[in-house]
């Protein structure tokens, strides 16, 4: 009796598992076929097979950032995207020949972005992304379109003025980010030792700064700079150059050309210095 | 069996590809260290939830209106507000509050749960004593026992069986929501599950295994349960 109950348990945990990675399967195999299909096509447009399948379902999904001033920044009141990489998602679209209605935000985290483009719910990811090697094992990424460093925000009543006098000190940092390599790094070139405490968003973070739980807040600089106020400073030093790229599914490489023919485009006629500029990222 | 896993499409890509599992299980590691945290978290905030549940249950069966006042208060506000919250608010607000007042993270994983789950158990210990016959009460006190005796001794050991049943429920939700922590940056199994997915992208098998691991430890609880039930109802 007890254990056929619970081999039965163990039965239904199978099969559960199973049923979930079949629907994960069965999104996926169709797509394949489709693909091959189209391919004669392809000769035809400049369009190729993967971007015309955006096209002809009437809408460009991408996850963006919800919380990150001057790259992607959900207004709180009117529910609106906005920033370098909405607007550089709208210019993508426009290429596609998509109007920019066609595009569908979808608010993302460092941890929930990966999983996102995976299941196909999201077309490409222009969300702060740093291109690492282990990620590009795991998803296609453009070409950088913007280059940052990571940086340290601290309080200015710490005293704190450069990532040596955090000597044994708490750091917080996003979960999923390479933010705790790259400081890592850093404090082992200095010899000195440090704490990190992970979230899993950075308003998470700046919380635990203002209320002490952390004394440094560290993320990419240009997303800090979206966090300073009056009783904070960004450090000066700054480590680690990370490049942003626009990611999308593995094995999407036609997507990926076409977006990094976008890029050179844009590079080219000036619109990618003009959308720096607006944004102050320039 | 190793073409049968190469016939299976999910196991060759995507998110649980093998080698993702290999990697998972190279460094297993963070995630016992993890459990090990839940466990504690969850042992001593189970002590503490069934130490206030017990009083705070018997206050609001008690005769006098004070203690009973308070008794709803206290399962009012934490059974109508979200465990996440109090536990954020502990974590980021009180320091703020109180200068440099840092609870740390374990204690007030333990303290959390504790109080939240202390609140749900008092009910159900409240129940369990209103179930039993005011007539044990009367003939206690006529027999000369205090109040305070006649629970103690009275009421509260008949009670007890009818309350064990719920209470391990309380038990197995409470080790379930020991995964709070994770947002506070705790340390907990979840946090542990969280960091590794986020840091290697292997969110497929980490959270399968870590969720395999919270069963591990609710199950027992829940068979528990169910024994206690069946005995219950025939005794």
């Amino acid at each position: 009796m007890k254990k056929s109950a619970l081999l039965s348990l163990l039965l239904v945990f199978v099969l559960a598992f199973s049923a979930l990675a079949l629907i994960g399967c069965g999104t996926e195999e169709p797509a394949e076929p489709a693909d091959n299909a189209a391919e004669p096509a392809e000769a035809a447009s400049e369009i190729p097979a993967e971007v015309q399948a955006i096209v002809d379902s009437g809408k460009l999904r991408v996850g963006v950032k919800a919380d990150v001033p001057n790259f992607g920044l959900q207004d709180a009141a009117t529910g609106e995207f906005e920033g370098m990489e909405i607007d550089f998602a709208y210019a993508l679209a426009e290429r596609m020949g998509l109007t920019r209605d066609d595009v569908e935000f979808q608010p993302v985290t460092a941890k929930t972005r990966g999983p996102l483009l995976d299941n196909g719910q999201l077309d490409v990811v222009i969300a702060t992304f740093t291109i690492k090697p282990e990620r590009l094992e795991q998803w296609n990424f453009s070409d950088a379109y913007y280059q940052d460093e990571v940086g340290l925000l601290v309080k200015k009543d710490s005293g704190i003025e450069s990532l040596a006098d955090l000597d044994g000190k708490v750091v917080g940092v996003a979960q999923g980010a390479t933010t705790r390599d790259a400081v890592q790094a850093e404090a082992d070139a200095l010899g000195i030792e440090l704490e990190f405490l992970e979230f899993a968003t950075y308003p998470e973070i700046n919380a635990a700064l203002e209320s002490g739980r952390v004394d440094a807040f560290s993320v990419d600089k240009s997303i800090l700079s979206g966090y300073l106020t009056d009783a904070s400073v960004i450090l000066p030093e700054g480590f680690s150059p990370q490049d942003y790229g626009v990611a999308s599914k593995l094995g999407t490489d036609e997507l990926r050309e076409f977006i990094n023919d976008t890029l050179d485009e844009m590079n080219e006629n000036g619109t990618m210095d003009e959308l720096l500029t607006k944004w102050n990222l320039g | 069996m190793a073409e049968l896993f190469e016939r299976i499409g999910f196991l060759q890509q995507g998110p649980f590809a093998v080698p993702r599992w290999e990697a998972l299980f190279a460094n297993m590691d963070t995630l016992w260290e993890g459990a090990l945290v839940t466990l504690l978290v969850a042992s001593l905030g189970l002590v503490l939830s069934l130490a206030l549940g017990t009083i705070i249950g018997v206050m609001s069966a008690s005769q006098w209106k004070a203690p009973r006042a308070f008794a709803r208060a206290y399962v009012e506000f934490f059974q109508n507000t979200p465990l996440l919250i109090q536990v954020f608010m502990i974590y980021n607000a009180l320091p703020i509050l109180i200068k440099g007042m840092f609870i740390p993270v374990i204690v007030i994983g333990i303290i959390g749960v504790g109080m939240y789950h202390g609140a749900y158990i008092a009910e159900v210990v409240r129940a369990g004593i209103q179930s039993i016959g005011r007539g044990q009460l009367e003939a206690a006190l006529s027999q000369g026992f205090s109040y305070v005796g006649a629970m103690r001794y009275i009421i509260i050991p008949q009670a007890m069986r009818v309350v064990l049943p719920p209470l391990t429920n309380q038990a197995v939700s409470l080790i379930k929501n020991t995964s709070v922590l994770a947002v506070i940056a705790g340390g907990d199994l979840m946090y542990a599950g969280d960091s590794f997915a986020g840091t290697y992208g292997h969110y497929g098998p980490t959270y399968v295994v870590v969720g395999l691991l919270y069963f591990a430890m609710c199950f027992p609880l829940a068979r528990l349960a169910r024994r206690l039930e069946s005995k219950a109802r025939v005794a």
